[in-house]
């Protein structure tokens, strides 16, 4: 019996994966005739594209119809491998797990090793004419711990064993790739507009009232596919999870007018009209984490206790205020903002309001707000600058007693008790609280935690440090040099 | 040897930075591990190690590393000993002698014991009781937890994602222990196959090493098969292969083989402190596993969730699918923790209003989590038992025979203020025989105290009644820390009406309905008593019985005279709730008059009016309290010092330094310093003058200065007359001294300056 020279692959077969992967034709042809045995095999490939281009679903699937006795194949995944000797290690097993190998595979650290065991397995036992081990090393241009000679190591494998194919699915290709022997290449392109459309519209969502037919609700979908295409994934996002995501997101909302019957399936234009603002929120393509209520949240909880505000204890919430003002007020406005000397308790800029919040906005931040005009760039949007521990302290201990009454002691009987006048270990405590939350960030490493003179970094944004504010009466907004 | 010996002694108090006052110098100088602790051990025997010379230090030419576990390990055997020959002390029947007598040593053996055996039998009760409440505390979210990690929501919702849970620790890191360790157990519970893996950011550095610990745990918590594995590789699966430490194939291949699909969960204890990337690759992992291993995620946050993801990676958020899950905030588990630990039944000492209103503050404004307050509680306890020698009257009546009162404690006695008061009161009142027994004659003064105890029990019995029906109103405003703090402090008082406890008017204005309830709650609280605070009800049953009947009479009274008003179709009210009086206006002649009117009440109102009274009076009857400090021997059971609580939990080392620095003369006691009273002298020590200048000098100091200043005080032109080149001498000492502490450093700006660096 003779194996025909050349034979395109079953298309039968193809079919079958081409219906399961649309708009990838030409791509899964290209492959199947490079990896038939009977096709044209070849000893390295290379391929290539963005993420979710459908590289390794489609490798994975056509190579498991082409499995059989003249062809077997493995598929490691570097992702999944901690080190270069990890995936030697697993690349052995795997390849003696799907040979159905007998003996124990042993222990491989290196490529040689590498190459030993496989040539044992793969090139001295007799196998059928014509056969082919196909090797696929998926995202092997993320394996971690790496040898820079790892790629072309084992693209040599194929050259020691002759039966062996081996297959490099990486993002992006190699930028020497012109320079070397010659290696097929095979790209996934990102899908373009119309095929985004054609393969999002193969599963259509229920149709939306009763009385709307399928095709009705096809067609709208169609469109409003486009219409999402163009307005979010064109400029912000291109992949297609985060299309059908978008879609998935979107779809409800753009339904809505037609549920509560104002407008019909035909008024496509209006219908996008009316939820243009939902179309320009690109928040949601921002990947969160979603969060699925727990179930025994049913019954009403009104108080979020869980408020970074209310969790944290009331000195902590002031240090982190400290911290903050220390990071965004330049050192040379500490004295006129902290300053109390000569003035008695009168601030010189900016009224101190207790809860009024932002009801003194004329009188003495009239001035800031002139000057504020000309200013290029906000300070708090420049990010957190570091700042010297003992400067926050001296913050901290200046904005104390006015932001908090009952450190001055609390008057009892006629006696004052518990005043705090001086730094006690319990700040000291609450930064390294602050610390281990990792809301103060210590700047440059060296130094002990409590090293005054260390450099310290805040590490919260502006939403929450108002919030913070907020919560112990205090406008953080009055404090800052803008 | 002996040589080498001096010269090690020699060296190591001169590395010593800072001048240390002893103000003993009996002894030793070199204070060795071994005498301090028989110090500590051995004060009271009489035999023992007192007597043993001080341990040589062999030094070894060779590395000190060896000597120094020599060392360690001869001090441990000699504590060891120590402790055998206590155990067999106390065996003998002296009783236990760790604990130092009091009364300057003449207290006896058997009352020192006996403190510590009060101390053994009050403490631990608690300890148990704090845990209970926390476990309970943390029971909610575990049942979430739990819940969230078996429903089947995310098969459809989050597919293909890892499930993971998000639990709002808070800051209480201390507690995150307590309650993964809980979550661990619950979850093992829950089915045969599941793993549950606790990471710690301290324990796990890399990649590598969480996974070794989650292959090494996982593989570990079924039955006890995976322990025959090396540390390196790993015997595992059926042909023998071994896999390497980190490869989760290991996990896999051990959990087919156990079948039934178990699941592995992971949990990131303190996620903040968690390197950011490590949690991403470590989340990618498991994503990409889990189509073979069904791994779950559980994250502790200290912060928020938003804050948590803003720090991952976006593709690390898409790989997670997850819910959050609160945990009862410290404050509120503080509540529990003081009813069951502080103001129940079962707490032997009272901590006094003054300490348990410091210890709340400090909780809610500087310290998160509950920890620091039980350890502040136990620090009371101990410092009660172990000072003050009256605490062995706490003991219960059988052990404490009259023997064991010796005359000190009985001189003890007679100083307490509440004796004086006591006394005093005695004497107003005219019982002048009582008194002149109470100061002269001790045997009666013995039998008072041992009468002592019951009217303790009395007291807290009636304490406690008072606070569990006050609460069960749920018409005080203040929390129960405030009113317990309140009615140690001034007693429990209905009539005094700007207080704590001015719960009349609230009671008078209830309509008929609010009224029935309060009846059905208070009766409640009289039978069933209150489980968070121990207390089980009133304790006599005719007590209770008169008191239940007087109220469910009321209660009938009531439901009969809401009949009757819903038959005449008015409303019931009493006199308190209507407004009896209405004012009018009328306008007569573009004038308006004003007119008061008084409605009038309806035959049932009045009678409505009469059980509410009622009501009142009853209530009063049983809620009443003196204040704490009115009692006859409250120093025995009440402890309320700040001062040792302060110096050892918020130390203040800057303020003490400063103090030390500017008035040595307080610490030295000697006489040449006297008449300074803080300010600069010559004679103090160079490094107080040195930090008197400090004070007065700007961010930088010229040394030069300094000297010169330095030396006009001690030079030979002034009273001191020290020489030149001694004076340099105590000069650089104080300013090596001054670094040392870090008051100053080396200026690079300008030379032959040092920079100020102290300014708290």
């Amino acid at each position: 019996m003779t194996v025909p020279i050349f034979e395109l692959p079953d298309e039968l077969r193809l079919s079958l994966i081409t219906k399961q992967f649309p708009c990838r034709e030409p791509q899964i042809r290209a492959l199947a005739t490079l990896l038939n045995p009977s096709s044209a095999p070849c000893r390295n490939l290379v391929v290539y594209g963005t993420e979710a281009t459908g590289k390794t679903a489609i490798t994975t699937a056509l190579l498991a119809s082409l499995d059989g006795d003249s062809l077997r194949h493995v598929i490691v995944n570097s992702i999944e491998c901690i080190t270069a000797r990890h995936l030697y290690e697993t690349v052995v097993g795997k390849v003696a797990a799907a040979l159905e190998w007998e003996a124990v595979p042993p222990r491989c650290e290196s490529v040689s090793q590498l190459t030993v065991s496989l040539s044992k397995m793969l090139k001295y036992t007799e196998r059928p004419d014509g056969f082919r081990f196909v090797l696929v090393f998926d995202g092997i241009d993320h394996q971690r711990e790496a040898p820079h000679t790892l790629l072309p190591a084992l693209a040599r494998l194929s050259e020691i064993i002759p039966n062996l194919t081996t297959l490099f699915i990486l993002t992006s290709p190699p930028p020497n790739n012109l320079l070397t022997t010659f290696t097929p290449h095979l790209h996934f392109p990102t899908y373009t507009k119309p095929e985004f459309i054609s393969i999002l519209s193969l599963t259509p969502p229920p149709p939306i009232t009763p009385t709307t037919t399928p095709s009705e609700t096809l067609d709208l979908y169609t469109r409003f596919i486009a219409a999402v295409h163009d307005s979010l994934s064109r400029s912000a996002s291109r992949t297609l999870p985060s299309l059908t995501q978008a879609c998935h997101t979107l779809w409800p909302k753009f339904t809505l007018p037609i549920l509560n019957r104002t407008h019909t399936v035909k008024e496509f234009t209006k219908l996008i009209v009316l939820a243009r603002v939902h179309f320009q929120d690109e928040s949601l393509l921002d990947p969160t984490l979603s969060l699925s209520p727990p179930s025994s949240s049913l019954t009403p909880n009104p108080v979020k206790t869980t408020d970074l505000a209310n969790l944290l204890p009331t000195t902590a919430r002031f240090l982190l205020l400290s911290a903050y003002l220390a990071s965004h007020n330049p050192t040379k406005t500490d004295l006129t903002l902290f300053s109390t000397f000569h003035h008695g308790r009168k601030r010189r800029r900016g009224g101190f309001s207790s809860g009024v919040g932002g009801g003194v906005a004329g009188g003495g931040r009239g001035g800031r707000k002139k000057g504020s005009q000309h200013r290029k760039i906000a300070r708090k949007l420049l990010g957190a600058h570091a700042f010297v521990l003992e400067r926050m302290l001296a913050i901290f201990m200046a904005v104390r007693t006015e932001w908090d009454p009952a450190s001055r002691g609390r008057i009892r009987n006629g006696v004052v008790e518990g005043g705090e006048e001086e730094v006690d270990n319990d700040v000291y405590m609450s930064i390294a609280t602050l610390a281990s939350l990792r809301l103060l960030v210590k700047v440059g490493g060296g130094g002990d935690v409590t090293d005054l003179g260390g450099k310290w970094r805040v590490a919260v944004g502006w939403e929450v440090v108002r919030g913070l504010g907020r919560s112990v009466g205090v406008e953080v907004e009055e404090w800052l040099i803008e | 040897m002996a040589e080498i010996n001096e010269m090690g002694l020699f060296q190591e108090d001169d590395h010593r930075v800072a001048y240390i006052f002893t103000a003993a110098p009996t002894t030793a100088t070199t204070a060795s591990p071994n005498t301090t602790a028989t110090a500590t051990t051995t004060t009271t025997t009489t035999k023992g190690a007192r007597g043993r010379p001080t341990k040589r230090r062999k030094l070894l030419k060779k590395g000190t590393g060896a000597q120094q576990l020599d060392d360690d390990d001869d001090d441990q055997d000699t504590t060891r000993e120590q402790q055998l020959q206590d155990g067999q002390d106390g065996e003998d029947g002296e009783g236990c002698t760790q604990w130092p007598r009091l009364f300057d040593g003449a207290e006896s053996v058997a009352a020192a014991g006996l403190r510590r055996e009060v101390y053994e039998s009050a403490w631990p009760v608690l300890e148990k009781e704090i845990e209970t409440v926390l476990r309970e505390a943390n029971r909610q979210t575990l049942d979430d937890v739990v819940g969230f990690l078996n429903s089947e929501v995310h098969e459809h919702e989050g597919k293909g994602r890892v499930p993971a849970g998000f639990i709002i620790t808070g800051p209480n890191i201390a507690g995150q222990d307590l309650l993964f360790g809980q979550l661990g157990d619950a979850l093992r519970e829950t089915g045969e196959g599941v793993r549950f893996v606790r990471l710690r950011a301290g324990e796990v550095g890399n990649l590598k090493g969480g996974l070794k610990r989650i292959v090494r745990e996982g593989m570990n918590t079924g039955e006890k098969e995976g322990e025959e594995g090396e540390e390196q590789v790993r015997v595992g699966g059926r042909n023998g292969r071994r896999y390497l430490d980190y490869d989760l194939e290991a996990l896999r291949v051990f959990m087919q083989q156990k079948g039934k699909g178990g699941r592995v969960i992971v949990a990131f204890q303190d996620s903040e402190a968690f390197d950011t990337g490590l949690v991403g690759e470590l989340v990618g992992l498991f994503h990409s596993w889990q189509d073979r291993i069904q791994f779950s995620v559980l994250f502790g946050i200290a912060t928020s969730v938003e804050l948590f993801q803003a720090r991952l990676l976006k593709s690390t958020a898409r790989q997670l699918y997850g819910a959050q899950f609160d945990v009862v905030q410290a404050n509120a588990v503080l509540e529990s923790v003081i009813m069951a630990a502080v103001a129940g039944t079962k707490a032997q000492l009272r901590i006094g209003p003054g300490l348990l209103r410091k210890l709340v503050r400090r909780q809610q404004e500087q310290v998160a989590g509950v920890g620091a307050f039980v350890s502040s509680l136990k620090y009371a306890y101990m410092n009660h038992f172990y000072a003050n020698p009256l605490s062995v009257l706490l003991a219960d009546g059988q052990k404490l025979d009259k023997e064991i009162l010796q005359p000190e404690h009985l001189e003890a006695v007679r100083m307490l203020e509440s004796f004086k008061s006591h006394v005093e009161q005695a004497v107003e009142e005219g019982k002048l025989d009582h008194a002149r027994m109470l100061l002269e004659n001790d045997s009666y003064l013995k039998v008072r105290i041992s009468r002592q105890a019951a009217e303790r029990q009395r007291y807290l019995g009636k304490l406690l009644q008072s606070l569990a029906l006050v609460t069960a109103t749920e018409l005080s405003k203040r929390s129960f820390i405030g009113l317990y703090e309140a009615a140690l402090e001034e007693g429990i008082f209905l009539d005094h009406s700007p207080g704590p406890f001015d719960l009349g008017d609230a009671i008078k204005r209830s309509t008929p309905e609010e009224l029935i309830g309060l009846i059905n709650r208070i009766t409640a609280v009289i039978v069933d008593g209150n489980p968070s605070l121990h207390w089980k009800g009133m304790n006599s049953d005719q007590d209770a019985k008169t008191a239940v009947n007087k109220f469910e009479g009321l209660r009938a009274d009531v439901e009969r005279l809401i009949e009757k008003s819903k038959e005449n179709k008015t409303s019931l009210q009493s006199k308190y709730s209507s407004q009896s009086k209405v004012l009018r206006t009328t306008v007569v002649a573009q004038k308006v008059q004003l007119s008061r009117d008084t409605a009038t009440l309806t035959e049932e109102d009045n009678a409505f009016t009469e059980a509410i009274d009622c009501f009142f009076a009853f209530f009063k009857d049983l809620v009443g309290c003196e204040p704490l400090s009115s009692l006859f021997l409250h120093e025995v059971w009440q402890y309320d010092y700040h001062l040792p609580y302060e110096d050892v939990f918020v130390p203040r080392p800057g303020g003490t330094f400063a103090r030390a620095l500017t008035r040595p003369h307080d610490y030295l006691g000697c006489a040449c310093c006297d008449k300074a009273n803080g300010s600069a002298v010559g004679t103090l020590p160079a490094t107080s003058i040195l930090y008197h200048l400090y004070c007065e000098a700007g961010a930088l100091i010229n040394v030069a200065d300094l000297w010169a200043a330095y030396y006009a005080l001690v030079g030979e032109d002034s009273e001191i007359g020290m020489d030149e080149r001694s004076a340099l001498v105590h000069f650089y000492r104080g300013l090596a001294e001054m670094r040392a502490m870090g008051f100053v450093k080396q200026s690079k700006k300008k030379a032959d300056h040092i920079a100020k660096l102290k300014w708290l």
